[in-house]
């Protein structure tokens, strides 16, 4: 007789962090059925979640681990490819710990993120481990902490549901975040206005009240636009900036120089309804700002996102329900990549490195002697490769060839790296040039944790096992420390079960000390921060104080500064990269056969004016080139994007946005690179 | 004596175990043990709690000892085990099963049979009445907001004389009135549910319920109807074999039953009524009506995959050529609902998956029975009913020869 299970688990893809079952037939996983018991989407799923099941069982999935040798990828033993792992890691360990890196797995479990963070620490005595984060929301949580004092989503998704009225800026949340969309349905629903901000008129501006386009990258002058326009109505809040914020009048300053006439020439955006919105939102009792990657990605990211922050407090719309400043996080558990420690300055629980007496304490409490100093972040680690001053890099999961700035920097990098190891589930861009590949245990092979973009921890469950001789991350990873010897202490990398793993980061980091095992079995699950088993924690934060000693918001005095590259005479358009409804960043959707079958290659979005202009027409296949590379496409001619402007989603390693994307742009404050503007042209490809 | 098919009947079971754990006399529980012992079934097909009472999941049940984990009523139990029949168990071509379900399992599994994607000889439809099932999330927040009672502390459910009572741990029941807690949008039963019209599950083998359990036996009876040959069959064998215990219904309980179930009737005649105002019905004016809320598609699939009617292996949504549905663009182009609404609304029976996992919101079920009622004028094919000799109104002709056939299962 045929044994059919349900497992309840969360989807792989975005940060929403929707339900759903996990279908298994005789030990295999077979389909994905609704979990309506689960709060975040109540059994509702976007066509990611419904099909997310097809990548499991494929036939490519790696089963076997795999060594370069004489330039090709081979069959291997754990034992050899292990120990040479190891041997390597040590030898450069040895010289200086400092030329090994590693990049965390944001959709991965938090347990595993946790135990890679504590792999460069502890084995390899580094901080160089950083993780996607960096070039998708790195500028939220670097900006938002400045402001807040922490660096996540102020409101939970059900609050978006009482707003009166909604800023969606930058962010296309019924493509990319499908079931916060349905939140800002029902907003609408409840009598809430919705407003979109894009340079795009994207199938969620097509739902939303208002519609305002503007030219991309210009997000910082035509917020403080808008925060003139309030100033000048006198519709700031005053008891709130009084009671609650300081630095308001430096910001005040600043912001006072951004008159409607020059907003408008540098956003290109219409100035009744520049105005029409900083006045309703400004009325509204609730207000909220919704934002994404249209936000972050830029150059000056940090400032973008402080201005939306800036907003929220001049207009006191934070700390009630219905309001906030709300990231749309990307992967699924991006959120969790954070607050687990992969990142180079923080340890788990966002715990300082460069704060000695953390570091001391951390310290101790791993039997280890860590520097106070910093590691590298995402892109530097890839720079430094560049130059030769980092030796090994250990991918958990990603795939940068694909996903980084300017894919022929990233090659060359890697390329000039001693040894490449990359763990995942497929031979991606990124893993065919691996010197060692660990197969892995993927997305329902194994327990652990995601947190959503609302900080909710949720359970994942093992539904079957993985293929062939895949292991667990967190396994391998004890395997190389104990083959490493004992001063990489592979005593702390012995554990039974992953929620041993999750009652070790309780006591590291203090925000989340009180997600115990029962809280997080409810279908519920738990909102961080939780201080204590008794904390009552919901996803609403700074009811009363924000998270700085002081309790205090700050405001943020922000001039526009505007993308690095902009378009010129020989590259006369400004592209912007996103992501398409059907497929999900490094695109393990494309496995997925009816996702693939839905879209199955890319395409560059080009205006009905420029493609006429350019002589071009729907489907043709147009060469797309800036300074650093070139690819051929096809065209899709639209009236949903401004003039001037072209977007690629940025899924097809075949015709890669990033192939044209640029490299050379780091956010001082935040150390994103520009992923959403660079200035290209496009032409007819001659027989 | 024997029973037969339209017999009435009051049954308890003669295991105090099961007595005790299912509601009414564990029938239901008993007679499912009684097929799975005597080996008649190889498996149950049931619904079990999961996390809490609000979370129901399928479960199959091959060890008589495992029943106990199915038995009793979860009315947040709003998934359709026919999509689970003929999805993951292959329509039952090579097992024997026992399924039990309310009247919407009952009435896809009926489709299945006639479109032949379930095999009825190998099934046994143990039916149980329903007035209507709540959606999970939006109930336990209507316990927190409108009852002010933990959801955690629930422990019972149910409609008693048009309240919707909830008990929790500590023995403190409240009452509200369903149609006000309906009309002002503060919970209640699915949309769909709201609107139904078969409440005790005829079109199954056995139907069983409380309704028109009186006197001293209420609480601790089940009313049980047979429905056809193959149940009759089934409760003589449980009752000999002492399984079950049966005796005469109460002419007045009979009487009760019958009330109960035509107000509940009357009620979704109305909300039809409401639900179909301004509509011919037919396709083309329905589509044009909600143009606007169909526009909102994200086309995540989830109709077509939660509907226990398209079972379909290779789907013409998703074809190349011809190109039904241009792959990528969202909204999805009306055709794509206009597509499923000609392949499958004639076989429509309402049972509301496709609302309940639309990420936009969008009445998917209330489109789709619209046009299905205005089917059943026409053609007077009522889906998911044994009916007989009526062909599929999409699928089949009349048979206008002069064969006849004599229907052996009456």
């Amino acid at each position: 007789m045929v044994e059919i299970k349900f497992v309840p688990t969360i989807c792989p893809y975005c940060g929403t962090g929707c339900g759903l079952n996990l279908v298994v037939k005789d030990g295999k996983v077979c389909g994905v059925e609704p979990w309506k018991r689960n709060p975040v989407n109540s059994g509702k799923l976007c066509p990611k979640g419904n099909f997310s099941w097809e990548f499991i069982n494929r036939e490519d999935r790696l089963t076997k681990p795999l060594i370069r040798e004489n330039g090709e990828l081979r069959e291997a033993s754990w034992d050899e490819a292990l120990d040479k792992v190891a041997k390597k890691l040590n030898e450069v360990k040895n010289e200086d710990p400092n030329k090994i890196g590693f990049y965390a797995c944001a959709r991965s479990p938090n347990e595993n993120i946790y135990i890679t963070q504590k792999f460069a620490r502890v084995a390899c005595n580094t901080h160089n481990v950083d993780h996607c984060a960096r070039i998708c929301h790195g500028p939220t949580v670097a900006g938002l902490a400045t402001c807040f004092g922490s660096g996540a989503m102020t409101n939970g998704f059900d609050s978006i549901e009482e707003s009166d009225y909604i800023i969606v800026i930058g962010a296309n949340s019924m493509e990319a975040h499908p079931l916060f969309g349905r939140k800002l349905i029902k907003a609408k629903k409840n009598g809430g206005k919705i407003v979109v901000i894009d340079p795009r008129y994207t199938p969620t501006a097509k739902i939303a009240d208002k519609y305002l386009e503007f030219k991309t990258g210009t997000d910082v002058a035509l917020l403080n636009g808008m925060m003139k326009i309030i100033l000048d109505e006198g519709l700031e809040d005053k008891e709130f900036i009084e009671n609650r914020t300081k630095n308001f009048e430096e910001f005040k300053k600043v912001v006072e120089k951004y008159d409607l006439e020059t907003v408008s020439e540098i956003t290109e955006a219409d100035k009744d309804l520049i105005k029409e919105i900083a006045i309703e939102y400004a009325k509204a009792d609730k207000g909220a700002i919704v934002y994404s990657l249209g936000i972050t990605e830029h150059s000056h990211g940090a400032d973008n996102v402080m201005s939306t922050a800036n907003m929220a407090m001049l207009t006191g719309n934070l700390g009630r329900e219905g309001t906030g400043v709300n990231p749309l996080r990307g992967q699924n558990n991006v959120q969790g990549a954070c607050d687990m420690g992969a990142l180079p300055t923080d340890y788990p629980g966002y715990r300082k490195v460069n704060d000695s007496e953390t570091t001391s304490w951390m310290n101790e409490y791993w039997g280890v002697e860590m520097s106070c100093e910093p590691g590298l972040t995402l892109i530097e680690m890839m720079n430094a490769a560049h130059d030769g001053d980092l030796k090994v890099l250990y991918i958990h999961g990603e795939d940068p060839v694909l996903s980084d700035a300017d894919i022929t920097h990233t090659k060359e990098a890697i390329n000039n790296l001693e040894m490449l190891i990359v763990q995942d589930l497929f031979l991606t861009d990124t893993a065919q040039l691996a010197d060692v590949v660990l197969p892995a245990a993927g997305w329902g092979e194994q327990d652990g944790t995601f947190t959503n973009g609302e900080r909710r921890v949720q359970r994942v469950r093992r539904a079957q096992d993985p293929p062939g001789e895949a292991k667990l991350d967190w396994k391998i990873m004890e395997e190389i420390a104990i083959r490493m010897g004992p001063d990489a202490h592979p005593e702390q990398f012995h554990y039974q079960t992953a929620q041993d793993i999750w009652e070790e980061l309780r006591e590291v980091a203090p925000s989340m000390a009180g997600i115990t095992s029962d809280r997080l079995d409810r279908p519920e699950g738990c909102h961080w921060p939780c201080y204590s088993e008794k904390y009552e924690c919901g996803p609403l934060m700074y009811r009363e104080k924000f998270s700085h000693p002081d309790g205090l918001g700050r405001f943020q005095a922000i001039e526009h500064l505007g993308p690095v590259e902009v378009p010129d005479e020989e590259f006369p358009l400004l592209l912007t990269t996103t992501r398409i409804l059907f497929h999900y960043h490094a695109a393990t959707t494309r496995r997925c056969k009816t996702l693939d079958r839905e879209v199955k290659t890319g395409y560059i979005e080009i205006s009905e004016d420029d493609a006429k202009e350019l002589n071009i027409i729907d489907k043709e296949i147009v060469r797309a080139s800036s300074r650093r590379g070139t690819i051929d496409i096809a065209a899709r001619v639209t009236k949903d994007i401004k003039p001037g402007i072209v977007n690629i989603p940025m899924h097809f390693s075949e015709c890669a946005a990033n192939m044209l994307t640029n490299s050379e742009s780091l956010d001082p404050k935040s150390k994103m690179i520009e992923l959403k503007a660079c200035a290209i042209k496009v032409e007819k490809i001659k027989e | 004596m024997s029973f037969k098919v339209n017999d009435m009947a009051y049954a308890y079971s003669a295991n105090n175990a099961i007595k005790e754990k299912g509601e009414y006399g564990g029938v239901v529980t008993t007679i499912m043990k009684y097929l799975l012992e005597e080996s008649i079934v190889d498996g149950v097909l049931a619904v079990e709690e999961g996390w809490d009472l609000y979370d129901a999941v399928p479960t199959i049940i091959t060890d008589s000892k495992d029943l106990i984990k199915s038995a009793g009523s979860l009315h947040c139990g709003t998934l359709n085990l026919a999509k689970i029949l003929v999805k993951y168990l292959n329509g039952a071509r090579d097992m024997k099963l026992a399924i039990s379900c309310k009247p919407c399992d009952a009435m896809a599994i009926r489709e299945l049979i006639r479109k032949r994607k379930i095999i009825e000889d190998n099934i046994i439809l143990i039916g149980v009445n329903c007035g209507g099932t709540m959606p999970p999330i939006d109930t336990i927040k209507m316990i927190k907001n409108v009852y002010k009672m933990d959801p955690n502390r629930i422990v019972k459910e149910e409609i008693v004389k048009g309240n919707l009572v909830m008990t929790s741990d500590e023995g403190i029941e409240k009452g509200i009135k369903i149609d006000y807690l309906e009309e002002e949008n503060l919970g209640g039963r699915r949309e769909n549910c709201r609107r139904c019209n078969l409440k005790i599950p005829l079109n199954a083998d056995l139907a069983l319920g409380n309704w028109g359990v009186i006197g001293d036996i209420k609480g601790k009876a089940t009313f049980i109807e047979i429905c056809s040959k193959k149940g009759a069959d089934i409760f003589n064998k449980v009752v000999d074999a002492g399984f079950v215990i049966s005796q005469e219904p109460s002419k007045k309980g009979i009487e009760i039953r019958s009330k109960i179930v035509n107000t509940m009737l009357k009620q979704s005649s109305k909300q039809k009524e409401k639900d179909f105002k301004g509509t011919t019905g037919d396709i083309l004016d329905v589509l044009k009506i909600y143009k606007e809320e169909l526009s909102k598609c994200m086309k995540c699939y989830g109709c077509r995959e939660a509907c226990p009617l398209c079972y379909c292996e290779d789907c013409c949504l998703e074809t190349e050529g011809p190109e039904w549905v241009p792959g990528g663009y969202t909204p999805a182009a009306p055709f794509f609902h206009l597509t499923r609404m000609v392949h499958m609304a004639d076989a429509c029976i309402n049972c509301g998956q496709c609302s309940e996992v639309c990420p936009s919101e969008i009445p998917v079920s209330k489109i789709w029975a619209t046009v299905n009622e205005k089917i059943r004028e026409t053609f007077q094919y009522y889906s998911g009913i044994n009916n007989g000799d009526i062909p599929l109104p999409f699928s089949e002709y009349e048979d206008s020869g002069s064969r006849t056939i004599k229907d052996k299962s009456k």
